[in-house]
């Protein structure tokens, strides 16, 4: 009886661990174009655009409007536009580097490998979703689901990925193919923090939603919404945006 | 009242045993309100010292703040509660405090600081601040000529910062809006010293504080000092009584200073020991005397006792006559104590090396003239006395007649 036993959890056993691997050879090609795209939905080869972020918390809310640069996927540059006080205060992101400049003490402050998981000036953001250092297409394997007019993306981080998410589901829209909703889970497979995307508009003849709200779940009464208020994809600029002297130009 | 006319008489009739007597039970009071008016008066100096130096005596914060501080706890209309508690005449100086922990840049160099934001007139009216200036001028609100808000330093932190008078000193923090509090201040002021309190601290007008930390009008700590350490407990209690509504915690130094006040708790403790052991020894002495002037006269007793004299008469005798003797050592150990004590309080010994306690220098030890330093050991005195009188007047009442008169 006891042996019996053993082997039918023995076989389990296997048969399990052989499911497992076939799932990492496996590669959903289509599930990882989808991501792609949602990967590069705000990026493109080129952007600039300005936004505003709105911060609330139970202590204190307050907005921003920011102008920022990206190309591809390595270079990210951001200028506070306002409020007065924080006018000029910049973030520079290149390739794995990035530093935070403030006009007022005239410092440059690199921001360490081990704050990129911390607050982007006082919003949920992190300094990491900011600029957007990890590529979802390249550190995580994907598995497609469908639900109704919506398809679950499911996230799972690569072996060799360093990242404090165990998980990321992102919710797509199958018309259209935008994200409604994407959530993050942390490593107890609790989920932490969701984003929601909405306001889809159309900038430079490319359909995007607009309006991104973060609600951290653990910490409560906390928000930031994030809206595009001008977005240009692919135009003209020089590449001295990306630069140290640029991150320390005055803004008048 | 014809035994105390016998207790009196037999006072003044050996005047010699009696004089050596009251020397030694008189010596005893002296030693020992000595003893208590150095520890009362030191203990009260090293207190009214470290209250003064920054804590005050009795602080106000919004809920645990003491406990758990946070930037959002913070007192609102700080101004009108100020006035508020400046009415009572108990009161000499109340202020407001803002704490932003912050990272202090230096010419090259970066450490971690504390810094407080205070009323400057208040604060020195409150604390000894002011007086702890050690170069340059005492901070103002307004803004030096060269467009910066003014700041002092604390010197370990000036040190390790290489900054002096005229430097600009740039600081980094967490505003109250989430905003990353960013501003250059000049360095009008260096106070205190490696060893002392604000070594690592830096101090800012409250004006400029609100605007490094985009504050409103609120504050985190309210700083009262009053008329004498010892009214901490009651003026707490009584202005927690005023706060029913908001969530205001009034707490006294010894809960703020906890650790402070319970070393210095233990510390007295001891004292009271050595205190206990001087009593004792005193009471032998008067013990041995009154033993001795007894048994001297026990023909006198035997006399007594065979003319009919009820043994309760005898003891209640005796008794008597140590309590005159213990009265009036007390009055002559007073005569000599009153100066001495009274110099002490005024002048008290200068320490030839200053004793560091917490960053506040003790540099001379103290006397108190108090109903306690001078009671006390009266009390103690005379109680001793008549403890030890109790045998030799059992021994006296109970005496044979016989064998009294054939005794030498």
């Amino acid at each position: 009886m006891r042996g019996c036993f053993l082997s039918c959890f023995l076989t389990l056993l296997i048969f399990a661990f052989s499911t497992t691997v076939n799932a990492d050879v496996y590669v959903d090609t289509e599930a990882v174009a989808l991501l792609k795209k949602i990967d590069e939905l705000y990026r493109s080869d080129n952007s600039v655009s300005t936004m505003k972020m709105q911060i609330v918390t139970p202590n204190w809310n307050r907005t921003l409007q920011l102008q920022s640069w990206t190309i591809g996927m390595d270079d990210t540059f951001i200028r506070i536009l306002s409020p007065k006080k924080d006018r000029g205060v910049a973030t520079l992101k290149k390739d794995r580097e990035m530093w935070n400049y403030f006009p007022k003490i005239n410092k440059v402050i690199k921001v360490p490998p081990s704050m990129m998981m911390g607050a982007w000036m006082g919003s949920d953001f992190t300094n990491d979703d900011l600029v957007r250092e990890v590529s979802l297409v390249e550190d995580y394997h994907v598995e497609k689901r469908e639900q109704g007019s919506q398809y679950q993306l499911i996230l799972t981080p690569k072996p060799d990925t360093v990242t404090v998410w165990a998980r990321i589901d992102v919710i797509v829209e199958k018309e259209g193919l935008l994200p409604v909703e994407q959530s993050y889970f942390n490593e107890k497979g609790e989920k932490v923090r969701s984003m929601y995307f909405s306001n889809v508009r159309e900038f430079s003849g490319k359909k995007i939603p607009a309006k991104m709200s973060m609600v951290p779940l653990n910490k409560k009464g906390h928000k930031t919404v994030v809206e595009y208020v001008e977005l240009e994809f692919n135009t003209h600029f020089s590449d001295d945006v990306f630069t140290l002297r640029n991150l320390q130009k005055r803004v008048k | 009242m014809l035994i105390i006319k016998l207790a009196l008489r037999n006072i003044l009739r050996n005047r010699r045993r009696s004089v050596l007597t009251v020397l030694s039970m008189g010596g005893g009071y002296f030693m020992l309100s000595f003893m208590l008016s150095m520890t009362e008066g030191s203990y009260s100096n090293i207190i009214d010292l470290f209250t003064q130096d920054h804590t005050g005596h009795v602080q106000v914060h919004k809920g645990n703040y003491l406990d758990r501080p946070s930037l959002f706890k913070s007192i609102e209309h700080s101004s009108e509660l100020i006035d508020s508690i400046k009415k009572n005449p108990q009161v000499t100086g109340v202020t407001a405090r803002i704490y932003g922990p912050s990272l202090a840049y230096g010419k090259n160099k970066t450490f971690p600081a504390n810094v407080i934001g205070i009323n400057p007139l208040l604060e020195s009216e409150t604390t000894f601040l002011k007086e702890k200036v050690k170069q340059g001028v005492y901070l103002s609100s307004a803004i030096t000529a060269n467009g910066y808000f003014p700041a002092m330093m604390g010197k370990t932190l000036a040190k390790n910062l290489h900054l002096d008078i005229g430097d600009e000193l740039v600081l980094i923090s967490q505003g109250v809006d989430g905003s990353i509090a960013n501003d250059v201040f000049e360095v009008v002021a260096i106070v205190g010293t490696p060893e002392s309190f604000e070594r690592m601290n830096v101090y800012l007008s409250l004006d400029a504080m609100r605007q490094f930390l985009s504050m409103g009008d609120q504050v985190h700590e309210l700083a009262i000092s009053l008329k004498h350490q010892s009214l901490a407990r009651q003026f707490s209690k009584q202005l927690q009584k005023t706060y029913t509504q908001s969530d205001l915690r009034v707490e006294p130094w010894q809960q703020v200073e906890e650790v402070f006040y319970k070393s210095m708790q233990a510390d007295l403790k001891g004292n009271y020991v050595s205190m206990g052991i001087i009593i004792f020894i005193v009471s032998i002495g008067v013990l041995n005397t009154v033993l001795m002037g007894t048994l001297e006269r026990t023909r006198e007793f035997g006399v007594l006792k065979a003319i009919g004299t009820q043994p309760m008469a005898i003891f209640k005798l005796i008794m008597l006559e140590s309590f005159f003797l213990s009265v009036i050592s007390c009055l002559l150990g007073l005569v000599f104590a009153l100066p001495v004590n009274y110099w002490l309080t005024v002048v008290g010994i200068t320490m030839p090396e200053p004793i560091d306690m917490g960053g506040v220098l003790f540099e001379s030890m103290l006397g108190e003239i108090s109903w306690f330093t001078m009671g006390v050991p009266a009390l103690v005195v005379v109680s001793s006395t008549l403890l030890v009188s109790l045998f030799p007047g059992f021994k006296a009442a109970r005496i044979s007649p016989l064998q009294a008169l054939q005794a030498v």
